[in-house]
């Protein structure tokens, strides 16, 4: 029986609120938070931190896809970051959208990035300060990303059916019932327009949540060991593609494989269920 | 130019407005929102939904209905309490879960204080134009999905209330 691991294979990737809390005023960080409720920031945050938006500053306005290297260079300009600054990046529902935004950061090349473990849910729950003065920093000139890395940590829907037809690893990390075909978006979320409901041949189920803990921290890595390598046939020396319904709960899963357990070959398919499910002539199977 | 709620004619039926304006406390607040810049449009918002737990039932109110229910459109469980008076004036009151987003909150407090004293009919008849007007076009094109939820609830019960209504007549 294969040993599991007993840390995260880079530590580094969280800090804890009791870190933050002695740190808030540190050079070289920028907190930044990133939320499923759009007002949520506003109505209070983290001292210092900043606002970036899933959807209004990272994805493209017309097309469906992210923002241009140039629109990225004006985005962490404006909030004062350059390509040495740490980003800490932590949000509602257990860090999903702030593990999309990190990974949206790491789509352009900016290394420097953490994860607030817990989350706004922790942080709020241990009563850490709040506020709502929202801050200013002197404009960088963050520099043009020369690329986006979207063969590195992104896959695409022909990449994500050859996945599926060699058999490596494909998790989906939706609910069961959205994996089932039973329903075609997670329940209490609206439908985002898809047509089909099932899930990529030969996908493994594991809900994104499997990898959290009841107060929105990571499992140890033992834990996720078990969950991705034993159940889900992860392996360190293949490529693994995980998707969801539009690529934010599979970001979070994309960094508990990438950073706490270590994998240098995980692609986050951001089409994920909405463009497979409405793509005319893919396969699906239904059923658990 | 904004104009107030109807009055219920012989039949009970309430006056439609013909001329396209809203009820004079609703107007206020969307003319309100129109004039600030986005920035205190965003702040505004958020004090409305601060003040949204303001609008739930109070010790000793009774409602004619209740409906209290999770809907897939909503984070969290959202409560509608609709009274009407002897005027058939319409008093809403609404309750919200802890999951329940921001913007939720805000619309509450909105329709809540600017439906109030319409008739459930007025209430129905309302067009939802408005709420892109308070809720500005930025937030309205990032998460759209969301801004109509409150307004489809209250107009919801207004309905079942008045079917019930025409049910009792015709009986």
């Amino acid at each position: 029986m294969a040993t599991h691991p007993t840390q995260y294979a880079h530590p580094e990737a969280l800090v804890e609120t009791d870190w933050l809390e002695k740190h808030l005023k540190d050079d070289g960080i920028r907190i930044v938070e990133s939320n499923e409720d759009v007002l949520l920031y506003d109505t209070g945050h983290i001292p210092g931190a900043v606002h970036i938006d899933w959807r209004a500053d990272l994805q493209d306005p017309v097309i469906r896809d992210y923002i241009t290297p140039e629109k990225f260079a004006e985005l962490c300009s404006k909030n004062g970051i350059t390509p040495e600054t740490t980003c800490i990046f932590y949000g509602d529902k257990a860090n999903w959208w702030a593990c999309y935004a990190l990974w949206a950061f790491r789509l352009f090349g900016h290394e420097k990035v953490k994860v607030l473990n817990g989350g706004r849910d922790k942080w709020k729950a241990e009563q850490r300060p709040v506020t709502r003065d929202v801050p200013k920093y002197p404009k960088t000139n963050y520099p043009m990303p020369k690329k986006r890395f979207d063969r590195e940590i992104r896959a695409f829907a022909d990449e994500a059916l050859a996945q599926s037809e060699a058999g490596k690893p494909l998790i989906d990390v939706r609910s069961p019932g959205e994996y089932k075909g039973e329903i075609t978006h997670m329940p209490e979320y609206p439908q985002e327009g898809v047509l089909r409901g099932g899930h990529i041949p030969k996908a493994k189920s594991m809900p994104w949540k499997t990898a959290t803990n009841d107060d929105a921290t990571f499992k140890p890595a033992s834990d996720l060991a078990k969950i991705y390598f034993d159940q889900c046939g992860v392996k360190p020396d293949t490529d693994t593609v995980v998707y969801c319904r539009i690529g934010e709960r599979s970001s979070h899963t994309w960094f508990v494989l990438t950073y706490l357990l270590g994998l240098d070959n995980v692609r986050n398919y951001d089409g994920s269920w909405t463009e497979w499910g409405n793509k005319v002539g893919a396969p699906i199977e239904k059923g658990a | 130019m904004s104009k107030g709620c109807g009055k219920l004619d012989e039949s009970g039926a309430a006056e439609i407005r013909s001329d396209g304006t809203y009820p004079a406390k609703l107007n206020k607040i969307i003319n309100l929102f129109e004039s600030l810049p986005e920035d205190e449009r965003r702040e505004t918002l958020v004090s409305y939904a601060d003040n949204a737990k303001k609008q739930e039932p109070r010790e000793g109110e009774n409602f004619n209905l209740v409906d209290v229910r999770k809907d897939e459109e909503c984070m969290d469980t959202v409560g509608v309490y609709l009274h009407v008076d002897e005027n058939g004036k319409a008093h809403i009151r609404m309750t919200l879960g802890p999951e329940v987003q921001t913007l939720t909150r805000a619309m509450t407090a909105v329709l809540c204080k600017g439906l109030e004293g319409c008739t459930p009919q007025e209430i129905l008849d309302l067009p939802s134009d408005f709420v892109t007007r308070i809720v500005g076009a930025e937030l309205v094109r990032i998460r759209s999905q969301t801004i109509y939820y409150v307004l489809t609830r209250i107009k919801s019960i207004c309905k079942v209330y008045l079917d019930r209504q025409r049910m009792a007549q015709v009986a």
